[in-house]
């Protein structure tokens, strides 16, 4: 389909009554599996095709996001929506499109394996649930998520720019008796070894317990997992979105660039030109190069992630994020340390092995108190060793704490998608100290 | 509605054909408009139109589900053998064969009628209701600060067709009204106190006059501002607790709507959502609270913001009691998990978009009232604690293991309850037979809001209500935020 083609007709007969307009076109053709109780539950696919339109005049801001793909159908809407522009107000946060830059496009975004799989997914299905099983698992539940997906982006500064990239998502939970373990991984390319490792890591936390121990609430040092330190930092990175900063969605909203608000050990990156993960981009929605960058540099705020409309209104420049109105990460990727993953548990006196969480929620973003729920295995650990699991427990700390007390990172990084990882993350497992534990008293 | 019946037909015989053994064509059409504005400035107005099919199979025991926005008949047709190929190919690896349980779907075609039109509700008003809110909470607070304020007013309407080979043919438009305002107020040396707030349901632009939400948000702000100023930590001891509607309805929703969803119970969404610590034996036998307890799940609720007459598998919606005085009771099915425990669909299967696999879902949830007055619910605690409003919480996996972060709370002494004692962030976290077993009290007055609730893979928000009386819980003890 002649995507660029369609947008630019769309776009030279909208530019003659808008100031500024970008239009985005993504057709996406996706297939997942989903798997429960060791068979499918339902194998879903999808062919959408997506128009996202931008439009600016006298300073007023209108977003669209529309099922069409026809230059004429997306006019005629754009046309209705622009008796809105007289009765809007100006926005507080506009500001003109970019001038077109060049930029240099990511080459590999695609991977054609994935292309075949989406037609026979069965191999890779197969895998994931033997490799489980195989390890020890009595029954498993998961997802496999196989995507192409094409972009095309044109502006009326004459941006043009197109991309293709394919996307692998797997995560898989497996059950032994009552304790399950739960692995994922995420990116742009995709073999069977992969997929069938998080099986075998799934079965291996699964049966790595050495019966039950209670615990009380209180301070332990923990070590988090991938998946926990994913979900977790997913919030981060979100926050430092200059649009969440204005609107009040932010611990951000309270710190300086250049503020210590972590450990020395702790360097958070927005990483768009990492072609392993799925998000990475050449050009942001406002026709920017994207580039890697902080948003955490060995403990300080280093960036707010910007697009030219909250840059102008908080200061600084772009940082090739946009989002026309909401600046958004694209992958991010935590730095590893020296620590293999047996090291860090050697390390631990008294504490906690937190092998997955969910339910993270926030009584008050701008102080950066959360709690989040243990959802798989919890392993006490007494003295450099695992000693047994325990019940479901949770963190419930701030964000600023949590991330001041780390001790210690874990020196492999893990490629980490799954329903509480929306944001492509690549990231090892960290130790922390301190960090508060509850669980219900009755 | 672009796509012709015609054309949805031609869907659902191309399946059977291809050699379905259920087969359904659902077209939806989800519109939405929203404001934002950020402390009474205009930051944007955003619309979204997403239009397309959804088909889903059932073909040799395996489900298969596929859906396009491409509106043409080849593409539909694609769309359809995509379906059922995807979901032949996986089924060798089906060790229980997945069939529906036998319904008398419905036919029929009902639309929600607002008293005044969403379109008159215009955007100047609608710019101005949000100025006039920032206007008031400014004016409003007198020792602290309001660092930021943030305002967001949406509309939705939703159109769907759906058949299937059973024969159902349910034609549904359903329009929603939407309004949510964050704020955050600040002391330098109280800290920050942050308010999320959400009005919803189903109708026209008849709702604002009705919510009021400039005159309740002052007295909001107003109370807020003495809990950042001297809120003090809840007692330590074990004491009588008063949750208020807006918690109740929460608490409802994730422990006892959740739990009660039988895809849920039996795994389905293990990988995602969770399961339940409910067992299918436990049906109609297991005591979790006291005979107070009585959970209701209602789709049928005229005005509601998770209002239907007809599920998406075409089967007529109607009451489900969860939790009957006080006995784990009767769980939320589709036709799948209906056929499974052989009692049937009760029509719980929604879909959030063309997108979307039908799953199941919850509507409209809420603690059945009881007969008394407030006063009457607090009379005789001589130490407690009311908690009106929260902002955190969570719930384990399996909905056992919750925790509820009060907002604005206050200490009730003597029967009363205290506005000049007002208690800062009590933590409520406690099991789910925990909470539901020490009800010892509830009153008459009833109040729903609106959530968008989320389930499945890819995640589906669908608007839901929760709701609840004011509930007095006994010999709680509750945490302090750290």
């Amino acid at each position: 389909m002649e995507l660029i083609h369609n947008a630019k007709k769309a776009l030279n007969r909208l530019k003659i009554r808008f100031d500024d307009v970008a239009i985005k076109m993504i057709l996406k053709d996706s297939v997942m599996v989903k798997i429960w109780n060791n068979q499918i539950s339902v194998t879903q696919s999808w062919k959408t095709i997506e128009s996202r339109i931008y439009l600016a005049k006298n300073k007023r801001i209108l977003e669209l996001s529309l099922s069409l793909e026809r230059p004429e159908d997306i006019v005629k809407v754009c046309d209705e929506m622009s008796k809105y522009v007289n009765v809007m107000k100006e926005s507080e946060i506009y500001a003109p499109l970019p001038e077109p830059m060049t930029y240099k496009p990511l080459k590999d975004l695609t991977d054609a394996r994935i292309h075949d799989y989406m037609d026979n997914p069965l191999p890779l299905v197969e895998g994931l649930i033997s490799s489980a099983l195989d390890n020890g698992a009595q029954r498993v539940a998961g997802t496999l998520e196989l995507s192409i997906e094409r972009k095309a982006l044109v502006t009326s500064k004459g941006f043009e720019g197109e991309e293709e990239g394919s996307e692998v998502m797997c995560y898989l939970r497996a059950f032994k008796g009552d304790v399950s373990g739960h692995w994922a991984f995420g990116s742009r390319r995709v073999n069977k070894e992969s997929i069938e490792y998080v099986g075998r890591k799934a079965a291996e936390i699964a049966t790595l317990s050495k019966g039950k121990v209670s615990v009380k609430p209180g301070k332990y040092d923990v070590i988090l997992s991938p998946l926990v330190v994913g979900n977790l930092l997913n919030d981060v990175a979100m926050m430092a979105s200059g649009l969440y900063i204005m609107m009040g969605f932010s611990m951000f909203m309270k710190f300086k660039i250049g503020d210590v608000i972590a450990s020395d050990i702790v360097s958070l990156y927005d990483v768009p030109r990492n072609i392993e993960l799925a998000r990475s981009t050449s050009f942001d929605d406002e026709g920017i190069e994207t580039y890697d960058k902080p948003i955490i540099e060995r403990g300080r705020f280093t960036n707010v992630l910007h697009n030219v409309k909250t840059s102008s209104k908080l200061g600084g420049k772009t940082t090739g994020n946009a989002g026309w109105i909401t600046p958004l990460p694209w992958n991010i990727e935590l730095k590893p340390g020296n620590y293999s993953e047996e090291e860090l548990i050697r390390e631990v006196r008294r504490g906690l092995l937190i092998t997955n969480n969910w339910y993270t929620r926030l009584q008050n973003y701008v102080e950066g108190q959360f709690s989040t729920v243990s959802k798989d295995a919890v392993f006490y650990i007494e003295n450099g060793e695992i000693k047994g699991y325990t019940e479901r427990i949770r963190i419930a700390d701030t964000f600023v704490n949590l991330l001041r007390n780390v001790r210690a990172m874990g020196k492999t990084q893990y490629l980490i998608r799954w329903w509480e990882v929306r944001i492509p993350s690549k990231v090892p497992y960290l130790l922390a100290a301190n960090v508060n534990i509850t669980k219900p008293y009755a | 509605m672009v796509l012709s019946e015609d054309l949805v037909q031609r869907a659902l015989d191309e399946a059977l054909s291809l050699g379905a053994s259920y087969a359904e064509v659902r077209y939806q059409r989800d519109e939405v408009s929203e404001v934002a504005l950020r402390n009474g400035n205009v930051i944007g107005f955003g619309k979204n139109i997403s239009e397309g099919v959804g088909i889903r199979v059932i073909v040799d025991g395996a489900l298969g589900f596929a859906s396009t926005n491409i509106l043409t008949i080849d593409e539909i047709r694609g769309t359809v053998e995509k379906a059922i190929n995807r979901a032949r190919a996986l089924a060798k690896l089906m060790k229980e064969p997945i069939s529906f349980s036998e319904e008398r779907v419905g036919r029929a075609s009902y639309n929600v009628i607002p008293k005044k039109d969403l379109s008159e509700l215009s955007i100047e008003d609608r710019i101005t209701l949000g100025v006039e809110i920032h206007k008031s909470i400014i004016n409003t607070v007198k020792e602290v600060k309001v660092a930021v304020t943030a305002f967001f007013i949406r509309d939705h309407t939703q159109e769907k067709l759906i058949i299937n080979s059973d024969g159902a043919y349910i034609k549904s438009y359903i329009p929603r009204l939407s309004l949510t305002l964050n704020f955050v107020l600040a002391h330098p040396q109280k800290g920050t106190l942050q308010r999320y707030v959400s009005y919803g349901a189903s109708g026209g632009s008849e709702l604002i006059k009705e919510w009021k939400p400039e005159e309740e948000i002052v007295n909001e702000v107003k109370n807020l501002e003495r809990v950042l100023l001297k809120g003090k930590e809840p007692p330590k001891d074990e004491i009588d607790v008063v949750v208020g509607p807006e918690v109740v309805g929460l608490i409802v929703h994730e422990s006892a709507g959740h739990p009660m969803e039988a895809d849920r119970i039996l795994g389905r969404e293990a990988a995602q959502a969770g399961e339940s610590f409910v067992k299918p034996e436990m049906i109609g036998k297991y005591r979790i609270g006291s005979e107070l307890v009585t959970i209701v799940e209602d789709p049928t609720i005229p005005g509601s913001y998770g209002y239907y007459l007809y599920d998406d598998e075409g089967v007529p919606a109607r009451p489900r009691y969860l939790y009957y005085k006080g006995i784990i009771n009767e769980p939320l099915h589709n036709r799948h998990t209906g056929k499974i425990f052989g009692v049937g669909s009760n029509g719980a299967a929604r879909a959030m978009d063309y997108k979307s696999e039908p799953i199941i879902r919850m509507s409209n949830t809420y603690f059945k009232p009881g007969n008394m007055e407030f006063d009457e619910l607090i009379e005789d605690i001589k130490l407690g604690v009311y908690i009106k409003s929260f902002m955190e919480w969570n719930i384990d996996d399996i909905r056992w293991n919750q925790r509820y972060v009060g907002l604005e709370a206050y200490i009730i002494r003597d029967g009363e309850v205290r506005e000049d004692e007002p208690v800062r962030n009590p933590v409520l976290e406690i099991t789910t037979q925990g909470f539901y077993s020490r009800v010892t009290g509830v009153d008459k007055n009833l109040r729903f809001y609106p959530a968008t609730c989320g389930k499945g893979e890819p995640a589906q928000g669908v608007p839901v209500w929760i709701g609840g009386p004011n509930v007095r819980v006994s010999r709680i003890r509750l945490g302090v935020r750290v």
